[in-house]
This record gives C-alpha cells, structure tokens and sequence, in this order.
C-alpha cells in the first residue's frame, strides 16, 4: 500500500497539471486443478497493474502498465500526456470527481485464506479424489485462493482503497454417464464447507446416471440458486444498467414504478451490508449505494455511472465501471430477496417441472427481452409429483427472461452464493412455462 | 532480456527438474474506441513479467511475477518448483513431455505499416467519420467504432537449450450501428461485431478493410432489420456467409478437437468433447467435402508464429480429412496418448502471467469447387445468415445454437427479403454431414477469434478461421423464446 501511494505521487507530479486518475489492482493469487483424480495444473501469480486516466481541457487519455520504475513511469505519462495533446475536445467529457465520504465496511481480509499453501490445496484435492477412487468416480474441480486489493486515487485528493481476500472451491464429478457440481466462493476459508461441496457433487453424478431423453417443450422449473443466479445476472446487466435505460434499450426503459416482473421477486444491489457485499466504492471513486432495482416486480431504480446520472438528470449510485465504459455502469452486488422453504419444498410443489443445477454457455440473444439460450449441465432431473423421479438428457432453453421471472411460482428460504459478473446472493425459484427448445445426447 | 531468463533455467538445473522454461513476455497494446460521436475508449497499455513453468519428478508447477531482476525471477522459479512438489502429493504417474528438437531462433509477424508509428489523431479522425455516417439517421441510437492494435514480444528458454525470441503484431477494427424503435433494437456490423475483425499484421490490415465504403451499408440494414420480418421457424437449407463460419468452425470443430479437453482435462469448466480418441481416423465428422486443416503458418493468422509456447515448431496438419476426424489440437504433455511421438504445436498461454494450455490453432475450412450463384440457385426453400450475434454450445460440443445479425430467404433458387434474428441449431457430426456445397477459393474470408477463453485461472486467446460460405441442407431454423 505503501508503495502504491508512492507511485501515485509520483504519476501526479509527472502529469503537470491535468487532472490524473489511478487506479492500481493487486492481486497475489494461487490456483490448484484437478482433473481425472489427478492435479493437473498449479499455478501461483502476483502483479500489480495501474491504469493512469489523464484530462485536460475536454480531452482524456488513458495508459496502463504494470513496470513503476522512474524511467517507465516518466514514458507513460508523457506518452498520454502527448496522446491527449493531440487530441480534439471532447464536450461531454465529465471532469474527474472530487472525493466523498466512503462508508465504513466490515473487513474482508482474512490472512490465513490469502496465504493458503500449495499443501492445504492439494489436500483438499486429494480429500475428493481419494473419495471419488472408492466409488469409480472422476472428481475434477479447483481449489483457488489470494488477495485482491484496488486503489483508486486522483490529484483532486481522492484516494480509495478497498482488499479482499478470497477462497473458492469448485467441484465436478464425473460418474460414468452422470455428473455432479458443486461451487462456493468465500472471503475467509472457515466459511468454505469443503466436505459439503464434495458430497454434493458426488451424489448428484451418482444420482444422474443413465438419463433419460424427454421432449424440448414448455415445462415448469425448479433452478438451484447457481442456475437461477445465472440468469438473474443476464436480466440485471440487461435491465437495470443506467445506459442501456437511457438508450431506450431494456425492457425496463420509461417503466419505472411499473410492475415488470413476478411479485414474488425482489432484488436489491448492496455492496455495503448485503448478502453478497463488495467494495464500497465505484471506479470512479463514487460512494456505492443500497439500490432496490424491484420490489415485487415492480421496477424501483436502475443503477448510474455520473455520466448517465447526468443524461438522467440524478444523482450516481456509485456503480461505474472503469472509465471510460462502452458498457456504462451496471450492478455487481445483487441480492435476490429469498422466500420461503428450502429446495426440496420447492421440489415438493411441483407436480412435474424439470430440476436445473446448472447453466453452460448462456448466451443473449435479444437484449431488449432479455431472449437467452443456454444448456443445462451438471445433474438435470425430472420431478414428478413432488419427487425427483429420473436424471434427463441435457435440454437447452431459448427464452426470454421478461418472461420467466414474470411467472415465478416459488422462491426458496435458502440462497447460494455465486460469482457471476459480480457476485450474486441468489435462492432456488421455481418458474413456469420454461422453454427447451432442443435437447442433446447425454 | 535472455540472460534474465538463464537465471530461471539456471536455478531449475541445480533443482534437476525434469524441464523448465521462462517466458518473458512484454505486451503493448492500444484499444481506441469511438461511441455516438465521444470517445468512449483511448488506452495504450505496456506490461511486462515473465511465467516459470517447472516439472519437476513428474508434476507441473508454474508461477509468474513482474518484478524484472534476476533474484525475483531465481525466487519465482522456487516458488514454481515449491508448487510442483504440492502437485505430487496427487498423481496417477509422472508426465512425460514429448520431444522437440532446441530451437536458438527469431521469428516476427510480416508486417507493411507499424500500427503504433499510426499517430492517434489519423485513427479517430477515420473514426469519428465513420461514426458520423453511422449515426445519419435518426434512429441509430447507437453508433461504435474501434481499433485495436497488439505486439507481443516473447523471449522463450527451455532447460533443453530452446531459446526462441518472437514479435507477433495483430491490428482490428469494427463499427457496429444499433437501430431502436419501440424497445427493438437491431444491430449491423462491419467487418463483423463482437470487438470486429483482427488479423496478424500492421495498418495495412485497417486500409485493407475499406472501412467508409460499407459505413452507410451497415447503417441502412441496421435500421431496414427494425421492419424486417423475424426469421421463420422450421426446417430449412441454410448457406452460413461472413464470420459466422468463424464461429462455427470455431466453436463445433475447434474446442471438440482440443485433445485435453477430450481426454477430460477440462471438464471443471469449458467441458469435455464428443470427439474422443478412439474416433481417430475411422470417425465420420461431415460430409466428403469437408476438410478442416489446423495451420500455425498461415499468413494473417492469429495463431500464426514461428513457435508455440511448448517451444514446438509451426506445423500445418488436417483435423478433418474428407470429413473424417483426422487429428487433434496438440501440446507436448498429451500428445503421447493418441500415440503421436511429437506434437503439432498448439499450446499457447495468454501473457506472461499464465501457463500454455492447449488452444485452437488457425483452423480453415479448405474451399469448395461450387460457385456462390449455384450455392444459392440450387435452393428452393432456404436462407442465407451472416455474422455472429450469439453463440452457445453445450459441454461435449453437440448441440449449438448460434444468432446472426441478418438474414435473407432464398426462394427457388434466388435471394429474397431480409430477415430479422435469425438463428439456427444443430448436433455437430449431423450438421457438418448435411454439408453439400462450399464455396469455391475466390469467396474464401480469413476471420478472426480474439475473445476465445478458456482455462483455470480463465485465459484468453486469439486464432483466425479461414472459410467460404458453405450451404448445410435441412436446418432447424428460427428459435424464439
């Protein structure tokens, strides 16, 4: 830290009176994976990389680099310097922001999780794979842990700092033709349930087994929070973002204070003190805010950056991105309000629906609906009469996610957390009239 | 730079590691980036550190740092070795690399113009000209340009005595208009979107692009797609032109011909492959017409470089021969297990801070002998869909289903009306067998990949597709939710 407010004063000194943004992202990191009961790469990384912004008289210039020598630093801010120079003016270029007050957060740093050894990853490998042996199982997965620390500073004195330390454990199991997955990113290793993880995973490849092919169609169902996350994630970046709203783009343009979705659900956007927090400042140095973008389904706000704060004649909410964005701001803290029951209840409604533990390739295909495809993976399973009945083939879905969570049947007590775009705080849901609109070969 | 990286090769001998290589890496790069009339992205960036990568009694261990002094990089190489020692704590038995001859060598992409010499003024200047003819109607709501231009410098020395320095250049630009009435919005491309069209070179590969002539093109189709009928849902015969073949060689031969992935290293995240190794050689992929070659020669290619990160040779070799699974994407550790003593070279790592992993090479589908008119003329009900929107394919490479920016009917035997959304799915070995016709050599487009990502921690590499448009008989088109 020392040593990054250093160079700062020295990248501010070197900028001779343009107004100068830094921002420097540490990361000191570590990856061990496994793969046929095997560790099969494992790896260690540590840098340091700072992006400099420079504006003067309507024009900007960006440099990033990761060398602070003297010399290097001298070259890349009289390089930008000269990059901006020539530069023609530009006339909604926002002047760098001056500093408010960041609110108190409780840390997330734990050391003991940044300075997990190579030993203690391989042991946890070791632990699933030994397990997966006895059973003819293939376990498959990675154990991954470090630091990350960002610095956003500006020579108008706003210097913001926010570290985090960060475990995560993922897990797959390969069962003949059935598989498993289990997934959990934490701040400290103690709230990693490592045993848990590779249960899951291992029932769920044993109980996929020999699945059967139904028919792509119209079904209700029951997504576990990872596969419900992941296209909650998809419906925020497409509808709650402030410049696809400006640009008249999302479904969510000119309809706030409208119901738009399913009553029963509600998110908010908290980094501060929600289920799934983050830093309490924004790229642009800007305090983040708690924002309820619905509140049973009816459309509360949308998240702004200053620049589309300003096109919508309000205030930011702290949620830029790094400047400048082509992608404005969007929210990275999502917290999907849970409902009642667990899972299985979910499981229990369900005369017959089609249970989802996971997406792969979820993709756009219209953003003004939010139309996605995408396959399930990972343990797909028919519920009949409550029950879960037999594993199925993989299905993929073409739908609009308008839609689905127009037509949200339940929501689960119990929620997971996910790292998505940023991380998400999401229960299990169970949707009706979900399209599949083909299925695969295993 | 080469005798900061003996210091690595020096500390992992007196380790007696198994092998060892460094990679000192230093990577320029300029993105500009012009949105509805501001610049919305003007950024150079220089990085520079190096990747250690060790096996040692068998088992990998890799770690990368920046700080460019021979005691950090001796530290770095320790802690590689450190991490190597963890790994055998689970293995079935030791990997064993396969061989390659020492390489002392230098090696740089062929180029006429140097992008970065290119003053920035005369790259928004051509910018903001675009974006100026894209935004003449009033309902483009958004207009984007950009450029992009890369050098990677690369300084490779293995403890089997390679020591290869290599430059490799790429220049990219795109421009995309976004027509939006009533919440609809429909977007056109040129060259194509997703970041638009990059291969290896210098600004002669933006000249050659004659960006201002399809600027009002690109912004007409863009507000004509808003009236435009939806592509029909059924079954139909469908010619794939554009970037579109990019992707889907990319996507359904590419990634299912990457050997870890089908030997189950990949299995935790990108997924697994329906093209196992038995299949080598007997299985049937597509049709007679279909040849797909993997080559790291191949001029404007991304993947295109003297060597590979394994420190193996550019080689040019069939995946797809008559339309029979002939061959894998390859890198040293693997390629023993199709039996194959030297690998075709196709490991790559993404900087200096991550380890080669296997990628897709430049992969091409070889043109056909069919004229584009007859390829359209021997339709009776058909559709012809151009550039990539979407994509998605499931864990094993089977099942796909990919979105394109416009589309046209083709009714008895001549293009029709533009469609809107148009899309299409398939299963892989079905699909390229319905293949009928390709294009002949004068169509044949070299396209490139820049956002291919893939790995633990996720690394992103860039290749090039070469193909002509190619017509795939009875296609499940036009899937709406």
């Amino acid at each position: 830290m020392k040593n990054i407010e250093q160079v700062c004063k020295k990248i501010f000194t070197l900028a001779r009176g343009a107004q100068c943004e830094v921002m420097a992202e540490t990361r000191d990191g570590a990856l061990t994976r496994f793969a046929d009961n095997v560790i099969s790469q494992n790896v260690a990384s540590a840098s340091v990389n700072y992006s400099v912004r420079l504006l003067e008289n309507g024009r900007s210039a960006k440099v990033s680099f990761n060398q602070t020598g003297d010399a290097y630093l001298k070259h890349a801010i009289s390089s930008a310097l000269e990059i901006l120079r020539r530069q023609k003016k530009d006339p909604a270029l926002l002047p760098l922001a001056k500093p408010r007050p960041i609110p108190a957060i409780a840390s997330r740093y734990n050391r003991e999780t940044a300075e997990l050894s190579p030993t203690f990853r391989a042991d946890r490998a070791a632990e699933l794979s030994r397990a997966c042996r006895k059973t003819g199982q293939i376990a498959c997965g990675t154990v991954e842990n470090g630091v990350s620390e960002l610095t956003l500073a500006n020579n108008l004195g706003l210097f913001a700092s926010y570290k985090e330390s960060y475990v995560m454990h993922s897990v797959t199991v390969r069962d003949h033709d059935g598989s498993g997955w289990a997934e959990r990113p934490a701040h400290d290793v103690k709230d990693l349930n490592f045993k848990l993880l590779n249960e899951t995973a291992r029932a769920k490849a044993a109980a996929s087994r020999s699945p059967r092919e139904i028919k792509p169609g119209k079904y209700t169902v029951v997504l576990e929070p990872n596969a419900a996350a992941a296209l909650v994630s998809y419906l925020a970046v497409y509808g709650f973002a402030g410049q696809y709203y400006n640009e008249g783009r999302s479904f969510t343009a000119g309809k706030l204070g409208k119901r738009l979705l399913s009553p029963l659900l509600t998110i908010e956007d908290n980094a501060l003190d929600g289920a799934a927090p983050g830093m309490p400042f924004d790229y642009e140095g800007q305090p983040r805010t708690r924002v309820t973008l619905v509140e049973n389904g009816v459309l509360k706000a949308v998240v702004h950056d200053r620049k589309t704060a300003k096109k919508a004649k309000m205030a930011s909410t702290g949620h830029a991105l790094p400047q400048p964005s082509y992608m404005g701001p969007i929210p990275l803290n999502l917290a999907v309000k849970p409902g009642q029951g667990a899972l299985a209840d979910l499981i229990k409604g369900a005369e017959r629906a089609i249970l989802v533990t996971q997406f792969h390739y979820t993709n756009i295909l219209k953003t003004q609906t939010v139309e996605m495809t995408g396959m399930t993976r990972n343990g797909t399973f028919m519920v009949e009469n409550g029950h879960i009945a037999y594993p199925i083939k993989n299905m993929r879905f073409t739908q609009s996610m308008v839609e689905a969570f127009d037509k949200i049947d339940a929501v689960s007590a119990e929620t997971g957390l996910v790292a998505e775009w940023g991380t998400l705080a999401c229960p299990a849901m169970r949707l009706k009239d979900f399209n599949f609109s083909s299925s695969t070969k295993f | 730079m080469f005798k900061l990286a003996s210091k690595a090769i020096e500390v992992a001998g007196k380790h007696r590691v198994d092998f060892g290589d460094i990679r000192i890496v230093e990577d320029r790069s300029q993105y500009l980036a012009v949105k509805n009339g501001e610049i919305s992205g003007l950024t150079d960036s220089v990085t520079l550190g190096y990747g250690v990568r060790v096996l040692y009694k068998g088992a990998w261990g890799f770690a990368s740092g920046s700080e460019m002094t021979e005691r950090a990089v001796a530290d770095t190489t320790l802690k590689a070795i450190a991490i190597a020692k963890a790994s055998g704590l689970l293995m079935h038995g030791r990997v064993r690399l396969a061989r390659e001859p020492a390489y002392t060598d230098f090696w740089q992409t062929p180029f006429l113009k140097d992008p970065f010499a290119v003053p920035v003024q005369t790259k928004l200047d051509l910018m903001f000209r675009l974006d100026a003819v894209l935004r003449r109607n009033s309902k483009i709501r958004v207009a984007q340009t950009s450029m992009n231009f890369i050098r990677e410098h690369q300084w490779h020395m293995t403890t089997e005595g390679s020591r290869i320095e290599q430059v490799l250049l790429s220049s990219g630009a795109s421009m995309t208009a976004t027509a939006v009435l009533n919440g609809e919005s429909q977007m056109r491309g040129y060259p194509c979107s997703h970041g638009g069209q990059t291969l290896s070179g210098g600004w002669e590969i933006i000249e050659a692009m004659n960006l201002p002539d399809h600027a009002e093109r690109v912004r007409d189709e863009a507000v004509a797609l808003l009236s435009a009928p939806t592509c029909p849902a059924g079954v139909a015969d469908l010619i794939i032109s554009g970037n579109q073949m990019a992707l889907q060689i990319h996507e359904s031969v590419g990634h299912a011909s990457e050997l870890d992935r089908v030997l189950g290293y990949e299995e935790s995240y990108a997924g697994s492959s329906f093209a196992t190794t038995e299949k080598l050689g007997k299985f049937r992929y597509g049709s007679p017409i279909v040849n797909l070659v993997a080559d790291a020669t191949l001029p404007g290619g991304l993947a295109t470089a003297g060597y590979d990160d394994d420190a193996v040779k550019a080689q040019r070799w069939n995946i797809v021969k008559d339309g029979v699974l002939s061959g894998y994407m390859t890198n040293r550790e693997f390629c023993g297990r199709i039996g194959k003593e030297r690998s075709w070279g196709s490991c790559r790592a993404d900087g200096y801070s991550n380890i080669p992993i296997t990628r897709i090479c430049n992969l091409s589908l070889m043109p056909g002998s069919t004229p584009m008119d007859q390829l359209v003329e021997e339709i009776k009900n058909g559709i012809m869909m151009e550039n990539n929107v979407s994509w998605s394919i499931d864990q094993k490479r089977l099942n796909f289903q990919f979105g394109c920016e416009i589309g046209w009917l083709i009714k008895n035997g001549k293009k029709t009306k533009m469609v809107k959304n148009p899309t299409y799915q398939g299963i892989t070995p079905e699909f390229w067998g319905s293949c009928d016709a390709i294009a002949d050599h004068s169509e044949w487009r070299l396209w490139g990949v820049s956002n291919c990502g893939k790995g633990q921690p996720g690394q992103t590499a860039a290749m090039c597709h070469g193909s002509s448009p190619a017509r795939f008989r009875k296609v499940k088109i036009g899937m709406h939710g």
